[in-house]
């Protein structure tokens, strides 16, 4: 069986391989290996960065092994030795809050690191980022360690959280035990993104740490250039405001594209996340690159005999009125009316006042292109549809769409560029134009003020026409 | 010599006014375009305001006419108002009615304060211009006709402003008006080499706003097709690269601008209708236009809401729903401000 | 190996989400920490909400402890929020306040729903990244110990949000809080000769977004000290890129970001403070500034505003007096967007 390689041409490290015959006919495949070929990549056995991968073809009679990583440079010094005093971790232990060093110190990190990290006002960790084994293209962060007399370089592997991240006693024991087998012992609930981390596992030991998690029902990816994992709010499992299936979208996202989150081949990373409602509780309106928010069209419905009921209660629907952002609300102390035209469906009534509920005509909006960092700062993403069905179990109609504005993103950016950027260089009416998406005023706080939009040929050769 | 400067204030200002100078306490319009304003004193002053030619283009023949008017009616008198409509000012109430109909006999309206139509704000277009791409003049005069009878009364729920640009280097002012009507060029400038050998190239290209104009050995020029905005500055360095042609041309209409602080704040118009063809003498789509919005915003706003403020309320969703206008992509800012004009967050209007 | 994709809901979902999935009606803030859902069934689910460990930090240690009270109290299920608070869903009302006495005794304080402070949301810091600029993890210590009673109780106007990230990365998303705290550094990166040989040059060139890297024969880098914004961007492809320095590190507070759509919508926040330095493990500056905005903010807004809400209100003009905090030329954007927070008219607060 003929198998194309890419290894690291420093130390040789196979980095990622194929069997010829599916690089040839698997478009996924293809556009992960183009992507290595071109871009940077950080190799986990000696941490070069090199976007000249070298390519080998060799003849194997079975399945190769994984090879062992190599030693690198700062695995050299034994851990341990030194100060143990720890100062400013201990103030830190103090105080009511629930404390990270109480955590740290139960566990086999290092706090040493941290304590001079502290004490130098300057991280004591090196040179690291996301890198891939055979198998396992995603999922990985190594980081060399800047003080190899306290501790080695640490790595570690990311998992995505199951649904509303919930877990059973029984996963979060399993994860804990992988932790304590393979890592430090410490876990990370979670990052950022909603994604599981697996602290301080050696790099020998990595490819047992993933087997172990994806037994646990908890498989790996979410790192590098890739989709990222999809990060819902609670919605269907507890909450009365959501307005689409956000659990279920999630699970089809993952149904639909585990391959583009497993096998990074993008200009860069791709975010989504996805609120069943404006309240947008996982923030999707500030930090994805794809926003998925729950909305309905109709105007909120208003239970009358409940409104009473409220009110005579004690409920201040005067103050709720006076706080419409759009003043749609009219309040005369025994009726309330909400203008349709006025209202924006903020859900802010509707969070204040159980008589009144969002309206039955219901799907999502799709806004691309936030992120927090990158040339231009925070972006926050933009509207690209106002609506959108949201019909399960495929959700099609949010996820065709979703994956027409990455194949543009995937052709025209430059690399590294995130969604927000490229969106801001190409402009979006372009954007829009690539995307095939239709210009509706939702997309706009106003339509523009400078004249500067242009013409095809064909629209002007119709007007030449015209004045024949 | 020049070098005397302006001359005193005093000068040009009719006793009236020269004696309650910084002490005026209130105005009220009592019928449409006359004004009363009294001072500390208690003395009025009465302003009759008339509507004028557009391009505010005043024949020697007409200026005396009125310096009689204003002999007659207002101690010798006059001014403009910032939008070009004549003013006399320190009128004896007992003769305004006289005052309105020797206008009428000049062809003049009285008009155009508060909620009414006002002075259309233009400029010279094809009467004198080489940049423009449509006659501004002709279409201030169709839509100033259409519109004769709010000119002269007051029931529109606020002032409307309708200002006219015959290209966008905007010396029309269009984009700062309720409704703004631009020129616009839709074609690339065409490069004449010869003419261009005699210019400065450099110039040329630095000019260019997007680095669409490229030197072309051995003295010439070339414009990239995909990156020009038709924004006329090259055409203003030289004569070699002239811009139009009758077939292309046409005008945008814009709308919302305003200047005052109050509802929504200041602001420039925004594009609704990215073209309609120049048809002189009358631009009938251009007045059909302006009458459609006109018609549409006197039904549905509050009072005091000026045409950008009815729109912020009622959102932009509304309002092309509400016209009939549609909409495409032309709409949507991709320029280089693009993030200002872009929707963030699901507040919408359905 | 990987592939498996998500475990099927039944593995991880306690039963009563599973038997009520997509059929809640109603939820009601019983106290700080407790939350009661209603289904269409009229099935009651009482969910107990605890803090936990900045950068949500677990031992197995304590996870282990929790995975004992999720089978004791909570049919051996629980979850984490999305700012990575810990939920016990599905527990007997009347166990409820025993079970908050034996998180009291885990460390553990029942709160954080309603008008409070909530658990804050901060990235990994010294612990264990290479670009921090300040430690995040110890930063939110320090102002959740600050503002810890606010978690147990509602005193706010509206939900409390902070978030700390340890650079301009923004792991911990500070821009998206009511709150934030965003580690920076100030100085150009240092560049080391031998290191940079090792590297792609072009690639450290082309990945700085204001072009302020340029090579520097044979085989290095130099970067141009006017353009450099110290974005962090070159320290990520290559080690001889060094930036951290702990005389010029320190942290900045921004104001204002929220996520949903009521009041004045979702937006970023604002920058109010550009620097203060590091000084741990306390950071006493940081938790005087945040106190001192709390604290004007509880005084000055209005039921339900969160602060960007009260800000919209007040106007910026206001904030910074009311706050007591000193305007910079730093705050004023001068950066690619700057027109979108450029003022324009003059509707100032006074």
């Amino acid at each position: 069986m003929l198998i194309v390689q890419l290894a690291c041409p420093k130390c040789g490290f196979v980095i990622e391989q194929y069997r010829a015959d599916q690089l040839e006919t698997d478009a996924q495949k293809q556009k992960r290996y183009q992507y290595l070929r071109k871009k940077q990549t950080l190799c986990p056995s000696c941490l070069t960065q090199t976007s000249k991968l070298e390519e080998r073809r060799v003849e194997v009679e079975a399945a190769p092994e994984a090879e062992l990583l190599a030693e690198g440079p700062s695995e050299a010094a034994p851990v341990g030795e030194g100060p143990t005093a720890t100062p400013l971790c201990d103030e830190l232990e103090r105080g009511p809050w629930p404390s990270h060093v109480t955590e740290l110190k139960q566990t086999r990190y290092h706090l040493q690191m941290y304590e001079e990290g502290l004490r130098q006002k300057k991280t004591q960790w090196g040179f690291g980022g996301y890198t891939s084994i055979p198998g396992v293209a995603s999922g990985i962060l190594m980081r060399a360690s800047a003080r190899p007399d306290i501790a080695k370089g640490a790595n570690l592997v990311r998992a995505f959280c199951p649904s509303g991240t919930f877990y059973s006693t029984k996963t979060l024991r399993a994860l804990s035990d992988v932790a304590d087998r393979h890592g430090y012992g410490i876990l990370h609930l979670h990052a950022t993104t909603c994604d599981i981390e697996v602290l301080g596992v050696p790099k020998e030991e990595l490819r047992a740490t993933v087997d172990e998690l994806v037994a646990a029902g908890l498989d790996v990816g979410s790192t590098g250039d890739a989709y990222r994992n999809c990060q819902e709010c609670i919605g269907p499992l507890r909450c009365e405001m959501v307005l689409v299936d956000s659990v279920a979208m999630r699970q089809a996202y993952f149904t639909r594209f585990l391959d583009d989150v497993q096998y990074p081949r993008f200009p860069h990373k791709i975010k989504f996340k996805l609120s069943g409602c404006p309240n947008d509780c996982t923030r999707s309106q500030q930090k994805g690159d794809l926003a998925i928010v729950g909305v309905f069209r109709d105007p909120p419905t208003i239970n009358e005999a409940r409104l009473d009921g409220w009110v005579r209660n004690g409920g201040d629907m005067a103050h709720i009125a006076r706080m419409c952002p759009t003043r749609a609300m009219e309040w005369d102390g025994r009726r309330l009316t909400i203008d349709a035209e006025a209202c924006v469906r903020c859900m802010y009534c509707i969070n204040k006042c159980p008589a009144i509920r969002p309206g039955g005509d219901r799907g999502v909006a799709v806004l691309a292109g936030g992120k927090m960092r990158g040339k231009y700062g925070p972006l926050q993403p933009v509207v690209i549809a106002p609506f959108v069905p949201a019909i399960p179990p495929d959700f099609k109609e949010v996820f065709d769409l979703c994956a027409k504005i990455t194949d543009v993103y995937d052709e025209h950016a430059r690399r590294k560029e995130r969604l927000g950027d490229f969106i801001y260089r190409t402009g979006i009416d372009e954007f829009c134009r690539l995307a095939g998406v239709p210009a509706t005023p939702q997309q706009m706080t106003a339509p523009r003020v400078n004249p500067f939009y242009h013409w095809t040929p064909e629209e002007l050769q119709a007007s030449r026409k015209e004045g024949e | 010599m020049p070098g005397i400067g302006v001359p005193p204030v005093e000068a040009n200002l009719p006793p009236i006014v020269r004696r309650n100078y910084g002490k005026w306490v209130s105005h009220a319009v009592p019928r449409p375009g006359v004004l009363k304003h009294v001072s500390e004193s208690g003395e009025a002053c009465f302003t009759v305001r008339v509507g004028m030619p557009s391009n505010a283009r005043v024949s020697t023949a007409l200026a005396r006419r009125i310096c009689d008017l204003a002999t007659r009616f207002s101690e010798g008198y006059l001014r403009m108002t910032r939008r070009h409509s004549l003013e006399l000012v320190g009128v004896d109430p007992a003769r305004i009615e006289e005052l309105i109909e020797e206008l009428r006999a000049l062809g003049l309206p009285v008009g155009g304060a508060d909620r009414s139509f006002h002075n259309v704000v233009c400029c010279t277009g094809w009467i004198h211009c080489q940049f423009a791409a449509t006659d501004a003049p002709a279409i201030a005069k169709a839509i100033s006709d259409a519109l004769w009878e709010e000119f002269k009364a007051e029931g529109y729920p606020a002032k409307l402003k309708v200002s006219v640009a015959a290209c966008v280097n905007q010396c029309g002012e269009g984009s700062t008006a309720d409704i703004g009507v631009i020129g616009i060029h839709r074609d690339l400038p065409r490069v004449n080499d010869e003419e261009v050998a005699k210019c400065e190239i450099p110039l040329i290209l630095s000019i260019c706003p997007t680095g669409a104009i490229k030197p072309k050995p051995p003295k010439s020029v070339q414009v990239d097709p995909k990156r020009c905005i038709h924004c006329v500055a090259c055409v203003g360095q030289c004569v070699g690269m002239p811009i139009g042609s009758p077939e292309t041309d046409g005008v945008a209409i814009y709308v919302g601008g305003k200047a005052g602080n109050q509802g929504g704040g200041p602001a420039f118009g925004k594009l609704v209708i990215p073209y309609l063809p120049n048809r002189p003498p009358r631009w009938p789509e251009v007045v059909q236009a302006v009458r459609r919005i006109v018609d549409l915003w006197v039904r549905e706003a509050r009072r005091d809401e000026r045409i950008g403020d009815w729109i912020s309320r009622i959102g932009w969703e509304r309002f092309f729903q509400k016209t009939g206008l549609p909409v495409s992509e032309k709409h949507l800012d991709g320029y280089v401000l693009w993030p200002m004009s872009a929707r963030t967050g699901v507040r919408f209007h359905w | 190996m990987p592939g498996v994709g998500l475990p099927p809901l039944e593995q991880n979902v306690p039963p009563v989400a599973l038997r009520n999935y997509g059929k809640w009606v109603d939820h009601e803030e019983m106290r700080p920490g407790v939350l009661k859902h209603v289904a269409e069934s009229g099935e009651a689910c009482y969910t107990v909400r605890a803090g936990m460990p900045t950068n949500a930090r677990v031992s197995t240690a304590l996870a282990r402890r929790i995975a004992g009270l999720a089978d004791e109290f909570a049919e051996g299920h629980l979850r984490l929020t999305r700012r990575h608070s810990l939920e016990l869903v599905g527990v007997d009302p009347a166990r409820i306040d025993e079970l908050t006495e034996r998180l009291r005794k885990l460390g553990l304080p029942v709160g954080g729903t309603g008008r409070t402070f909530r658990n804050t949301v901060s990235c990994t810091g010294w612990i264990h990244c290479q670009f921090a600029a300040t430690d995040a993890p110890a930063v939110a210590k320090a102002i959740s110990d600050e503002l810890y009673e606010d978690f147990l109780r509602e005193r706010y106007p509206a939900k409390l949000k902070i978030s700390i990230s340890g650079c301009v990365n923004q792991c911990g998303e500070g821009s998206t809080a009511d709150i934030g705290i965003i580690g920076v550094h100030r100085d150009l990166p240092r560049v080391i000769d031998e290191e940079v040989a090792r590297c792609e040059i072009p690639l450290i060139v082309s990945v700085c977004p204001t072009g302020a890297i340029k090579p520097k024969p044979p085989k290095s880098v130099q970067v141009d000290p006017e353009r450099c914004i110290h974005c962090v961007a070159c320290a990520a492809p290559c080690q001889g890129m060094q930036i951290g320095d702990p005389e010029t590190d320190g942290l900045a507070v921004v104001v204002g970001g929220k996520a949903g759509n009521s009041g004045s919508g979702p937006a970023f926040a604002k920058f109010v403070i550009p620097y203060l330095p590091n000084t741990p493990p306390r950071w006493p500056e940081v938790t005087r500034a945040v106190r001192q905005i709390v604290e004007a903010w509880v005084q000055g807004a209005r039921r339900d505003e969160r602060v960007g809400d009260w800000i919209a209100r007040i106007g910026w003009d206001k904030f910074f007096q009311k706050a007591g905090l000193p305007v910079s030329d730093k705050l004023l954007d001068g950066y690619v967007l700057w027109p979108m927070s450029a003022r324009t008219g003059v509707r100032f607060h006074w």
